[in-house]
């Protein structure tokens, strides 16, 4: 078992203004698997990643990693944590304006005592043509590239991707998803994404459905497809 | 797979982990691509820096090395340890009789002579003992009619070696120009409040040409030198306290100046001292604008960049090695300014420095010397505050959770509800307000640091009209038109043989009387402060005024002391207070009760019945020491009269202070100025950067670059307007508090302190008319900005 979340709660505000986003989550994770942790808007499916990234805490229940504790945790340990165990890939790029997309992949291997050979990712991610360019000469999915390369490079055992395709059009969300699916293929990281898009429950191992803050459905799905089958 | 093949493999696998081995942090490579894209602000701290740190090391190294020629120059050049006239030359038995006392006494005779360029020189022989000349141009004198004179009289009068002067029909050609070591000021008169080096100067002349000086124009000035040098003031006090007995007792003196109170000497070494307390003030001033800079240019980068680091740090980052990487650019950048501040200030900001030095007094020649003081405040103390306003910054900002970093909400607060506005406002009125409310700290930041700017420029900008309306105004509030302070020959009263004392007393008021309808008499004595809380201590004139004065319009009883107008202004003092004066070298402590202020800008002074401080002081009822009067008196014998002050005595020290002041406030002007002029940029440079992304959202909704500048400079001129006339206001007060401690440190006496409407009015037009040049900057830069920018980066 690679992750395993029990009872996890979480809220924000006070008075009249608190909510609670997640209530009660329950969840197991093996090594190597494709997760999709889909829900609308407003679901606590971030909130969730957040917390398994070690970037927001849970007010209550117990989340295990590599047979570790994260409540044990302090923040060095969870900046060690994350340095070498995830790779994260948001929505926004963030990529790092003034350096190249080989510099901002380099950015993320300079973190690893064993990276990945960055020329060959940057060959992977279909990057090589551009890998002397700065994001601002790239287009959205290029720059969502190199914020994949910046993140795998590292070789994370988990990579947490939160919608990463949420601000790409149809062709190249789905080149962007074929390509995880490529990583996680050839590298064995597991992943964990999050979506609103229905659709990409499909080219998962395992389907995590949330709704208010609670998962109304999760499932190993049999059925897999590859990304680019997807249609939506 | 061959033996060779998984050779080869391992040699790759080795290379590729020693190359791992050996990586830098790639954020490396943005620091010079980061300068380049951001030269402005660290063009505006470089130019921030290098002025600071060259102007004020510059100023406070010529100051040191000033002081050491200046302190050198007593044991280099023998300077006495006083002097003495007498009305005959000493004779050898009086002269042996002298030295008995424990000092070496030498002739150092003298001729005043006034040239045809309507000035005077103190012409003095060949100094080959004591007091000896420093030659800083030509060479001495060696034969007839020809003269070294003082260099700064020379520049003041605009002569030059081989140039003439003309007396009587003697033309003297300049052979050389010199500083004599016992004159580093100019001071004619030991009693004079300032000297001027325009129409006084010194000479020397040779052997052969001073003895072509009649007997008569001779002043027989004699130089002395200890056997053994008193260690301290109070011990040459007594030492020079005996002497003058045992003058008194051998000859007649005409004058009597133990080097402990010879300004001709002393004012030198004071006065380099007390310039320092201005550039001080000054640097304290800078010091704030280089935290406040080094503050908002950091915060502003992590605004920037803030999604980027929570991405880092979300990546495994820590923050350790993102303040490493944040604070490396602005400690290079400050590092190379201080290198170069520090180069510019042994240099060219120095030699400005010694010019001004040079320009006020008659200083021997110089060598540069390494000021460790100026280092440590011009240097460690900004490279210090960089470090630590910027780590402490970083820090604090960089512990923010990588999640609200990534969302960009560093605040810590979030506005919970927007402000309602009328619909009555139009709408670009109500988007202006919009961007006043989200952007109110930047604005407050933005006033904060044009208040800054105000004070630097007040300080280079008020100075001068307060010295200029001092000279104006000073000669209103006179006592008299001439008031007379009478020199009692040394030995006449201040001596411990009350009966010898008497017999002088009264045989020297018979020539001391003037017929002048218009003298009053007054008593005088002049007592010191104590210095309490380390402030300077200083003379106090304290006057004896007679019954039913026609000069002093104040009902005086036993019981009344009134302190001048400038007095109360600079110690700040009111009715019932009382003050605590000192004879100078005496533990002999006197305390009054003020009982109100007389309206005297002119000196430090007090005012009492002359029956009340005779009293106090154990004299005589009818003691006089000088007299106040509307017209000159001619009926005393000059070597009778100690200080004159008339409206040209009380201008003097204004004018002298302009004269030694005037470089170097001309010199804060123009740094204040610039100084100004880069942080009004940066600070307008920064809002429209924090701007950037809505303004490119705006840009995309189809505003045109005319229409967003007035969305987005015109809320920031107009904080800019308010900012200025806020700080004005306050700064009136601010300054005179600041002006009042900085004078205070700096100069006995007092300056009324006046703050010159018109330069509010000069301040506010630099200040709009630099906004408005900033801003067709600002205008340029918002076409610049990409549309991209917010279809990118949209949160």
């Amino acid at each position: 078992m690679q992750l395993r979340l029990s009872n996890i709660r979480k809220s924000f505000g006070e008075g009249s203004s608190h909510v609670e986003v997640l209530k009660d989550i329950n969840l197991e994770v093996e090594k190597g698997e494709f997760v999709v942790l889909l829900g609308p808007s407003g679901s606590g499916k971030s909130t969730l990643l957040n917390i398994i990234g070690g970037i927001d805490s849970a007010d209550s229940g117990k989340i295990i990693i590599r047979n570790k504790s994260m409540s044990d945790m302090d923040e060095k340990a969870l900046t060690s944590y994350r340095r070498e165990h995830l790779g994260y890939i948001f929505q926004m790029y963030n990529l790092i304006p003034n350096l190249t997309v080989r510099e901002n992949i380099e950015v993320g291997a300079y973190l690893s005592k064993n990276p990945l050979d960055i020329d060959e990712i940057i060959e992977t991610l279909g990057l090589k043509e551009h890998r002397n360019k700065v994001p601002s000469q790239l287009s959205g999915g290029q720059q969502q590239r190199c914020a994949i390369g910046r993140a795998i490079v590292k070789n994370p055992d988990i990579l947490l991707c939160d919608e990463p395709t949420g601000a790409l059009d149809y062709n190249t969300s789905k080149e962007i998803l074929a390509l995880i699916e490529e990583v996680n293929r050839k590298y064995g990281n597991t992943v964990i994404m999050v979506t609103h898009n229905d659709a990409i429950k499909n080219m998962a191992d395992y389907v995590v459905k949330l709704r208010d803050g609670v998962i109304r459905k999760s499932y190993r799905n049999e059925a897999k497809i590859k990304a680019a089958e997807l249609d939506w | 797979m061959t033996r060779e093949a998984v050779l080869e493999e391992n040699a790759i696998l080795q290379e590729k982990q020693i190359a791992r081995k050996r990586m830098k942090n790639p954020l490396r490579k943005r620091l010079l691509r980061e300068v380049k894209e951001d030269a402005g602000k660290y063009v505006v701290i470089f130019i921030l820096l290098v002025l600071s740190i060259g102007f004020v090391s510059g100023f406070l190294v010529a100051g040191s090395s000033m002081i050491k020629a200046y302190d050198d120059s007593f044991d280099r050049y023998i300077i006495e340890n006083g002097n003495f006239r007498t009305e005959e030359p000493l004779s050898k038995a009086q002269k042996e009789s002298i030295e008995r006392k424990g000092v070496s006494v030498y002739e150092n005779f003298y001729v005043e002579k006034e040239f045809d360029n309507d000035t005077k020189l103190r012409i003095f022989g060949e100094r080959n003992e004591i007091d000896k000349v420093c030659v800083m141009d030509g060479r001495l004198p060696e034969k007839e009619l020809e003269i070294a004179i003082d260099r700064m009289y020379a520049d003041n009068n605009n002569l030059t070696v081989g140039d003439t002067l003309t007396h009587d029909g003697d033309t003297y050609e300049i052979a050389g120009l010199v500083a004599l070591s016992d004159y580093s000021a100019l001071f004619y008169s030991n009693n004079d409040m300032m000297f001027d080096a325009s129409a006084f100067g010194v000479a020397v002349v040779s052997a052969d040409q001073f003895s072509k000086y009649k007997e008569d124009d001779l002043h027989y000035n004699y130089s002395w030198l200890y056997d053994d040098e008193p260690e301290d003031e109070i011990a040459e006090k007594e030492a020079s306290d005996e002497l003058l007995e045992k003058l008194t007792a051998t000859t007649d003196l005409e004058n009597f100046i133990p080097r402990y109170v010879n300004q001709s000497i002393r004012f030198t070494g004071e006065d380099i001292e007390s310039d320092k307390a201005m550039m001080e003030v000054l640097l304290y001033i800078i010091i704030v604008i280089i935290a406040f800079v080094f503050g908002i240019t950091i915060n502003n980068t992590i605004h920037k960049e803030a999604n980027v680091i929570g991405t880092l740090r979300a990546s495994g980052y820590t923050i350790n090695e993102l303040i490493v990487h944040y604070m490396t650019m602005p400690l290079i950048v400050t590092i190379i300014s201080a290198i170069i501040g520090n180069i510019l200030g042994y240099t060219v900001f120095k030699e400005t420095c010694v010019d001004m030095y040079y320009g006020s007094y008659s200083l021997p020649t110089y060598v540069t010397i390494w000021n460790g003081e100026a280092f440590f405040k011009t240097t460690l103390i900004p490279i210090f505050i960089m470090v630590a306003v910027t780590y402490f910054i970083l820090r604090r900002k960089l512990s923010i959770s990588p999640l609200k970093l990534i969302r960009r909400d560093l605040s810590g607060k979030n506005q919970k509800h927007a402000i309602k506005l009328s619909r009555k406002i139009g709408f670009f009125e109500r988007f202006r307000i919009r961007i006043l409310i989200q952007n109110k700290s930047s604005y407050i930041t933005l006033f904060a640091g044009l208040f800054f700017a105000n004070v630097l420029l007040f300080f280079g900008m008020m100075l001068p009209p307060l010295l200029v309306h001092f000279q104006d105004t000073v000669t209103d509030s006179m006592l008299a038109k001439y008031t007379y302070l009478l020199q009692i020959p040394a030995g006449a009263v201040d001596s411990d043989n009350e009966i010898s004392s008497m017999f002088s007393y009264i045989t020297l008021r018979g020539k001391i009387n003037t017929n002048n309808k218009d003298a009053e008499k007054f008593s005088a004595y002049t007592l010191k402060t104590t210095g309490e809380n380390g402030a300077r201590v200083e003379e106090i004139t304290l006057y004896g005024v007679e019954e039913n004065s026609r000069y002093i319009h104040a009902d005086f009883d036993d019981k009344t002391v009134l302190v001048s107008s400038a007095y109360a202004d600079k110690y700040d003092l009111k009715k019932d207070d009382v003050i605590t004066l000192k004879e100078p070298y005496e533990d002999t402590y006197y305390g009054f009760k003020v009982t109100g202020v007389y309206d005297y800008d002119g000196g430090v002074s007090v005012f009492m019945s002359k029956e009340h401080l005779n009293k106090v002081l154990g004299y005589d009822e009818e003691f006089f020491a000088g007299y106040f009067s509307d017209s000159e008196i001619t009926d005393i014998d000059s070597k009778y009269i100690g200080t004159v002050i008339d409206e040209e005595a009380l201008t003097r020290v204004s004018r002298q202070l302009m004269i030694s002041m005037g470089h170097l406030m001309y010199m804060v002007d123009g740094f204040s100025v610039l100084l100004f002029i880069v942080l009004m940029y940066l600070l307008s440079k920064l809002i429209i950067e924090r701007n950037a992304q809505s303004i490119s959202m705006v840009k995309i909704l189809g505003y045109s670059k005319k229409e967003i500048a007035l969305l987005y400079i015109v809320p920031t001129a107009l904080v800019v307007v308010v900012s200025l006339l806020i700080s004005y206001l306050l700064l009136s007060h601010v300054m005179v508090w600041i002006f009042r401690e900085m004078l205070k440190m700096m100069m006995s006496g007092w300056l009324v302190i006046w703050l010159d409407p018109k330069v509010y009015v000069q301040m506010f037009l630099l200040g709009t008319i630099t906004y408005a040049v900033v801003a067709v900057i600002e205008y340029f830069r918002i076409g610049r900005i990409p549309m991209s920018d917010a279809l990118k980066n949209v949160e």
